[in-house]
This record gives structure tokens, C-alpha cells and sequence, in this order.
């Protein structure tokens, strides 16, 4: 019925929308984990892509470095997010914590954490190499629904990063801490009257959005390859996925983030994935210029 | 600061300047750092005044810097300018474009407009480096190599001749630095402190805060692009890898330890940061990590800059 | 129960709070009263760890408060609503409560209290679904003493609770401050202006330019005549 060459060009259209599905979840995460930070903290981290390679490169460490094969991904993930979490923990306090009495804060915040980037993905590249990593999968093999094969390694990504967000989002409506960081988001000064302790939530909805940017860098690393210099494209990347979902909206961060996950696998299989960064700046452009709240403008 | 005060510190660090090559005048390597010393000063005074002055949260001063540097050596490349008239014409083209960065950006919060630029920064290099870039003759990523010096009534000004160069590049860094300093004591300079402070006061004055804001990105964007064609035209060589962090954080330590705000401080900054930076440039990869380091430490604790140690002994004095 | 000795705070260079010394015994309602802008919010917000710039000696049950910060205070028993309100927003009544009872201490009270609240202020029982953005003025003037309510405290500072409220919902708040006293709170209560002190207040203050002008209880405060004119309305 059709020719052959129609019925290529389904299947791999179809691989292009599973890989920017992949992709598109991960970038969720991320945009959920910045617009935590930013909506709660209101502070702008510069390091966030660091953040994002140090997931991948901790795992890294634990897998080809240590050679931790027994247990496998289960026991990594349980070593590297409370890492994850100590780290968010301390440098929140010992680095942001100290700027926040100060004028200007947020603007010496995002200097700061922007020599926090450099610091980091130079120390990556001393440590580790210029050479790219890469993560082994968590499963390996595809799956295969009549003619149509999928890579459990896209589905894997997909799934964890689902639940991750889904977990989140059931921590932050059903907990009580969770409740405490709605709160000093919608109203910190209210926050402070009931007794909430302001700053231990900002260090550790910090915490909170390393790990959520750390484990997506893992999740992401097995398909890609561990770049140290990518810090800065990354988080340009999460921010534009945020931007464009609309800075405190959670819903909007999501629909964002597949759509450009979707945008960047269709650009980079049309033009080349070099071309991906331009398509997203256009985009960018165009969302600031027509529509500068985002898909979904403010609340949570 | 007082006007007497900013020229006095000008006076004093390009005074000192002038008279160094009576001494060091044949070491190509002081030299070399003297005026690149020259050149990262106006480059961090212009980011001053647009980070620490007008409030402007722009990432954009290197990637202004890139484009006034290639822009000036593609026309005298590919379209044989002669360098002079390249290097006005690559500010023109900078001012222009640091308008139309400037125009979206304006409306836009603080974070906000310091990611938009630095997102022209991170996609100018892909663009110089891709199909975009070697078709205007950017040289892709191998970049340009054989940019033509400045030569003026028929005197080179390269590296082959590093004094009178020198002497150069000092007469233009402390006329763009000059220019910066009068715009700050100027009405411009009243209205932007007075924005800074309160924005809808000061409108409600009828200072309009775009017309200012857009008028600082022109004027610092065309400054760097000067500045950055005449870097161009120095060292004859230029490439993408001129957009890595590690050019842009430098440039922040500079300003921080000049301190934000406290021009001329960056001029300050600029002097000690690039010797510093040579003086650790035995540490190889090290020295990247270093400067984010320093960059840390610096917002974190000397908050003012140098200059807050001469400004906090004045108001010590007059408390006391 | 809170004593205030000597107090003196800072707006920046300025100073606000000059030497101010007041006290308030266990069971009572004090009233402050005294021109906008002259100090009164800011000395509750001293007691309640919400001022910036503060020495002097505050001491609540005898014991030095300080320099304490305001969970350890509200854990300690001593609640203060805001003249702004400070609500969350984009959480429901009932939400709201709940967190007005988020400190150890007042979680295990948390269920009493909500009922408590909800018969003192049955509108707020009405609408505990709704947003709190979607309040109208004196819904939400009664949703800040409710939430304060729900921590548990013993010792409330209340900042001009009737600000922009009619005279009939005034009345109405007024009468319940003086239930929830009769409860067994004590509080500490800022305003400018109350026509019916007699009924309501055990001592007053007047605070002017950051200075107490004026202490003494409410039948000392209705026969001085400046103190009538200017704030009992009359």
C-alpha cells in the first residue's frame, strides 16, 4: 500500500519522536528541578549543568572507576543521590546562604555560581580527561511491537524520569515538608510568622533540585556522552525549557521540555545536531518577545 | 567617587603604564602583557558600566568583544579594508547588534536578560564554527590567521614593533576609558544612579529607563567591538576558542576585584588580573579551575573589591 | 509573661525603637496605640524575631528571647499575625491552618485547634476549601488570627488586625480577640484607633516617634483628653 521508502521514513520519524520523548523527559526533570529552586530560593544557579555532569560523572566513578558491578544501577542511584544531596546541602549553605544578606543578592548569586561553573567543569576536565564518557545503559536490548523496535535504554530513561517527577510531585502535595516548600515559595515573609525555618528549606530545595538534575545527568549520560565542557549548553538548555513552560509552573515546565525535546530530535536529524542550540535560542527569542509568562505564566 | 578621585587612579595606573617600556621596553613577553593589560580594561570597564552601574545583568561583553574582533578581520581578509577603517566599521556593526540584543532584552527581569546574553554567547560559537560562519569567512574552527595589523600613513603596528604599538594601544584603551568615565559623571551617570535606586521614582521623573538602558548597550558594545578589532588586529590570529568560560570568568574576576560598580576599579582589576593570570599560567589546566575558584571566593568575600578597601578607609575616617 | 526592657532598634541608619521598655502580664490584653509609622509594628516584630537591627532585652517567661528566631519562638509559645496578613496564597483555608500548626509544638494540638478556630470564626469553616487568594478583606484579617491560633502559642502579637475593615466586621474581630483572651491567651494587640478600649484592654500604651508617651490602663487612657481625641475616636 505505501512504498517502501514511506514506510522508512515512518519508522524512523518514529525513532526520532521515541528518542525526543527520551530526551524530553530528562530535560523535565531538569526544568522541574530549576523551577523548584528558582521559585522557592529565587536564586539563579549558573552550576546547574555542572550539576547535571556531576550526577553522570559520580556514577561513573562508581561503575567504571570502582568497577561496582553487583547490584548494578539500583545500588548506584542509592550511593549517588544522597551524595547528590549532601553536595546541594553544603553549597547552598556554605555558598549562597552567606550572599542572601546582601544587596543585590541575586545578582551576586548568579556571579557566584557562575565561577562555580567554571570551577567545576575545569576540575572535571582535569580529573576526567577532555575525552567524553560514556554510561552503560540499565538495560540493554530493544523491544520489538510488530515492525516498530524500541531501545529499552529510551524506555528505561523515560520511565525513571517519569517517576521521578511523579514522586516529586507527590512529596510536594502530600508531605509536610513538602507543604513547607510550597509555602515559603508563595509567601516567604508568612512562611517565617508560622515557624517554618526559611533557610533550612531553601538549602534543601536546593538539595533536592541537585538531585533531580544529577540523576537526570545519569539518566541522560547512558545515551549521550559525558562532555565536561557541556555545563554551560545544559543549563542553558534547562533554562530555556523553563522559560519557555513559564518560570513556577510545574505543568508548563513539562509540556516545555517535551516540546523541545521533540523540537531538538527533529532539528538535529534534519540539519544536524549542531544546529539543535540555534533552534532553541530561536525559540527562545520568540517565546521572551510574543509571550514573555511562558506556557503557563506563574502559580504552582 | 569623585570626579578628582577617578582621575586620579586613572592617572596614576595609565601613568605608570606610559613609563614602564623605558624599562622593560625590550621584553617582548612584559610587553606583550602590558598590552593586553591595556585592552582587558576597557573590556571590563564597559562591563562595569553596564553590570555594576547601569544594573544591567548583561553576559554578553565577550561574545560583543568576538564579534567586533572577527568582524574586523573578515572585512580585512576577505573584503580588503584597511584596518583602521575596519576596526570603526566593526564597532558600528557591534553598537548595532548590542542594540538588537538590547531591545528584547530591556523588558526582561534581571536573570532573565543575564541568561538571554549569555545565550548569544554560547550560540555565537557554534555559528562561527558551522556551515553560517566559514561562509562569511569566519574560517570555521580553525578561525582566522592572518588578520593584517593596523598600519597607519604606512607605519605597522604589530608585534614586530612592540613599543610604538604599545604606545598605541595605550592612547586608544584610555580614550575608551575616558569616554566611560565621562558618561558615568555625566547626566547619564545621575539618571542611572538614580535607577538603580528607584526605578519608578526615577521614571516618574521622566528619565526613561529603556532609553538609557539602550543607550548603555550601544555604547559599551561598540566600545568592546572596537577594542576587540583592535585585539584582532594585535595578534593577527583569532578563533571560537575565544568564547570558552575561561576568557569570561577572567574578565569577572576582574571586575570583582576591581569591585562592581567602583569604576574605575575594572581598570585596576584588569592590570592585576591579567598579570596574576600570566603569573599562573605555569599551572597549566589548573589555572581554570583557580579562576572559578577565585571567582567564588571573591563574590563571597571581598564584596567591593579592592576599591571597598580604599572606599571603606574613607568612610572610617570621616566616622571617626 | 513578656517584658521589653530597654529596647532600641534600627531601619538602616535610622532609628526607630528609642529605649522602649513595656510589659505584659500572663491573662491580659495590651493594647499599643499610636500614629502610623512611629514604631509599633516594628517593636512587635522585635518580640516576634522579625526585626532586623535590635539591642536591648526582651524576656518572655523569664527567660531571654532576643536573639532567638522565630520557629524557636513560635515553638516556645509566642505568635505574631501580621498586619499584611502574609497568607499563602494559593493554598486552601484548611491548608493555611494546617500550616499555622507546622512546629512540633502545635502539631500534636492540631486537631483541637482547627475546631477551635472553626467556632470562633465560623465564615473561615465555610470556605476552608477555598483559596486563600479569593478572600475578601476581613475573611482574610480572620484567617491570620485563625493560622496564628493554630501554633499553639500562649502569647499572641496582634498588628492591626482591623486595618481596612468596616466598622460592623471591626466590631466583630474585636469581640472575638476578646474570646480568644478570655481562653486563656494573653495578647499583646497594635492599633490606631479603638472606640470601645474599656471593654477590651487590661493596659494601655501609646507609642509616638518610638517613644512610649503614655502608660496606664484603660480608665487612665479614657480620661486623658490628648489620648481621646487623637485615638479612641471620640
Amino acid at each position: 500500500m505505501f512504498s517502501e521508502d514511506t514506510i522508512l521514513l515512518f519508522y524512523e520519524i518514529t525513532d526520532v519522536i521515541i528518542a525526543g520523548l527520551s530526551t524530553g523527559s530528562v530535560y523535565a526533570l531538569m526544568a522541574v528541578g530549576m523551577t523548584l529552586v528558582y521559585g522557592v530560593t529565587k536564586a539563579f544557579n549558573f552550576a546547574y549543568g555542572d550539576f547535571f555532569n556531576m550526577g553522570g560523572y559520580f556514577a561513573w566513578i562508581l561503575i567504571v572507576g570502582l568497577g561496582l558491578e553487583f547490584g548494578g544501577y539500583p545500588v548506584i542511584l542509592l550511593i549517588v543521590m544522597p551524595l547528590l544531596f549532601a553536595v546541594g546541602y553544603g553549597l547552598e549553605k556554605l555558598l549562597v546562604a552567606p550572599l542572601r544578606k546582601r544587596k543585590d543578592w541575586e545578582n551576586k548569586v548568579m556571579m557566584m555560581t557562575l565561577g562555580l561553573a567554571l570551577f567545576l567543569t575545569s576540575l572535571y576536565m582535569v580529573v576526567f580527561g577532555v575525552r567524553m564518557k560514556s554510561l552503560p545503559p540499565i538495560l540493554e536490548g530493544t523491544l520489538e511491537v510488530g515492525q516498530l523496535v524500541f531501545s529499552y535504554q529510551d524506555i528505561m530513561i523515560f520511565v525513571m524520569s517519569i517517576s521521578g517527577i511523579l514522586i516529586f510531585a507527590w512529596m510536594l502535595n502530600n508531605t509536610r515538608i513538602g507543604m513547607a516548600v510550597r509555602a515559603v515559595a508563595q509567601n516567604p515573609v508568612g512562611a517565617t510568622i508560622v515557624g517554618i525555618p526559611k533557610e533550612r528549606i531553601f538549602a534543601t530545595t536546593f538539595a533536592i533540585s541537585t538531585v533531580m538534575v544529577g540523576f537526570g545527568g545519569i539518566l541522560l549520560s547512558q545515551k549521550w556522552f559525558i562532555n565536561p565542557n557541556s555545563g554551560g549548553i545544559i543549563m542553558v538548555k534547562a533554562w530555556v525549557v523553563t522559560a519557555l513552560g513559564g518560570m513556577g509552573s510545574i505543568r508548563g515546565g513539562l509540556y516545555a521540555a517535551f516540546i523541545i525535546g521533540m523540537l531538538e530530535a527533529f532539528v538535529g536529524w534534519m540539519f544536524g545536531m549542531s544546529y539543535g542550540i540555534i533552534a532553541l535560542f530561536v525559540l527562545l527569542l520568540a517565546t521572551l518577545v510574543l509571550r514573555p509568562q511562558g506556557l503557563r505564566g506563574k502559580g504552582e | 567617587m569623585r570626579l578628582k578621585h577617578m582621575i586620579a587612579i586613572i592617572g596614576v595606573c595609565y601613568g605608570i603604564m606610559a613609563v614602564l617600556p623605558i624599562f622593560v621596553g625590550d621584553i617582548r613577553f612584559v610587553m606583550n602583557i602590558m598590552i593586553m593589560c591595556l585592552i582587558w580594561a576597557v573590556v571590563a570597564s564597559c562591563w562595569d558600566l553596564m553590570m555594576g552601574f547601569a544594573g544591567i545583568f548583561s553576559f554578553g561583553q565577550v561574545a560583543f568583544f568576538v564579534m567586533g574582533a572577527y568582524c574586523s578581520g573578515i572585512l580585512a581578509i576577505e573584503h580588503s579594508v584597511p584596518p583602521v577603517l575596519a576596526i570603526l566599521m566593526a564597532g558600528l556593526f557591534t553598537a548595532v547588534m548590542g542594540v538588537l540584543v538590547g531591545l528584547p532584552c530591556l523588558k526582561l527581569a534581571g536573570p532573565y536578560i543575564a541568561l538571554v546574553t549569555f545565550g548569544v554567547h554560547m550560540a555565537l560559537q557554534p555559528v562561527l564554527r558551522g556551515k553560517i560562519g566559514i561562509a562569511i569567512g569566519s574560517g570555521g574552527s580553525v578561525g582566522l590567521l592572518t588578520i593584517p595589523p593596523v598600519s597607519i600613513f604606512g607605519h605597522a603596528f604589530s608585534s614586530a614593533n612592540m613599543v610604538p604599538t604599545f604606545y598605541l594601544t595605550l592612547l586608544l584603551s584610555l580614550s575608551c576609558v575616558l569616554v566611560i568615565m565621562f558618561t558615568i559623571k555625566s547626566y547619564w551617570g545621575v539618571a542611572f544612579l538614580a535607577l538603580k535606586d528607584s526605578q519608578d521614582f526615577a521614571m516618574s521623573l521622566g528619565i526613561s529607563a529603556f532609553k538609557y538602558k539602550l543607550m548603555v548597550f550601544a555604547l559599551t558594545s561598540f566600545l568592546t567591538g572596537i577594542i576587540g578589532a583592535y585585539y584582532g588586529h594585535f595578534y593577527g590570529v583569532l578563533s571560537y576558542r575565544m568564547l570558552d568560560l575561561d576568557l569570561f570568568s577572567i574578565l569577572m574576576v576582574m571586575m570583582l576585584v576591581g569591585g562592581l560598580g567602583h569604576f574605575p576599579g575594572s581598570v585596576f582589576g584588569a592590570f592585576l588580573v591579567v598579570a596574576g593570570s600570566e603569573l599562573m599560567a605555569p599551572l597549566g589546566a589548573y589555572r581554570a579551575v583557580t579562576m572559578g575558584a577565585l571567582v567564588v571566593i571573591l563574590v563571597l568575600a571581598l564584596p567591593n573589591g579592592v576599591m571597598g578597601l580604599f572606599i571603606g578607609r574613607r568612610k572610617r575616617l570621616s566616622a571617626g | 509573661m513578656l517584658s521589653v526592657n530597654k529596647l532600641n532598634a534600627y531601619y538602616g541608619e535610622a532609628q526607630v525603637l528609642h529605649n522602649v521598655s513595656v510589659s505584659v502580664d500572663r491573662g491580659q490584653v495590651v493594647v499599643m496605640l499610636g500614629p502610623n509609622g512611629h514604631g509599633k509594628s516594628t517593636l512587635l516584630k522585635a518580640i516576634c524575631g522579625l526585626a532586623e537591627s535590635v539591642d536591648g532585652e526582651i524576656s518572655y517567661q523569664g527567660q531571654p528571647i532576643d536573639h532567638l528566631s522565630t520557629d524557636k519562638l513560635v515553638n516556645m509559645g509566642v505568635a505574631y499575625i501580621a498586619e499584611n496578613r502574609e497568607l499563602f496564597p494559593y493554598m486552601t483555608v484548611q491548608d493555611n491552618l494546617k500550616l499555622g500548626a507546622y512546629v512540633k509544638a502545635a502539631r500534636p494540638h492540631e486537631k483541637k485547634n482547627m475546631a477551635q478556630v472553626f467556632s470562633l470564626f465560623p465564615r473561615l469553616k465555610e470556605r476552608r476549601t477555598q483559596l486563600a487568594s479569593t478572600m475578601s478583606g476581613g475573611e482574610a484579617k480572620m484567617l491570620a488570627v485563625a493560622r496564628g491560633l493554630m501554633s499553639n502559642a500562649d502569647f499572641l502579637c496582634i498588628d492591626e488586625p482591623s486595618l481596612g475593615l468596616q466598622p460592623s466586621l471591626r466590631m466583630e474581630l474585636f469581640s472575638t480577640i476578646k474570646e480568644i483572651n478570655s481562653q486563656g491567651k494573653t495578647i499583646l494587640l497594635v492599633e490606631q484607633n479603638i472606640p470601645h478600649i474599656a471593654d477590651l484592654a487590661d493596659k494601655v500604651y501609646v507609642m509616638e516617634e518610638g517613644r512610649i508617651s503614655f502608660e496606664g490602663n484603660s480608665k487612665e487612657a479614657l480620661g486623658d483628653k490628648h489620648l481621646k481625641e487623637i485615638f479612641l475616636g471620640m
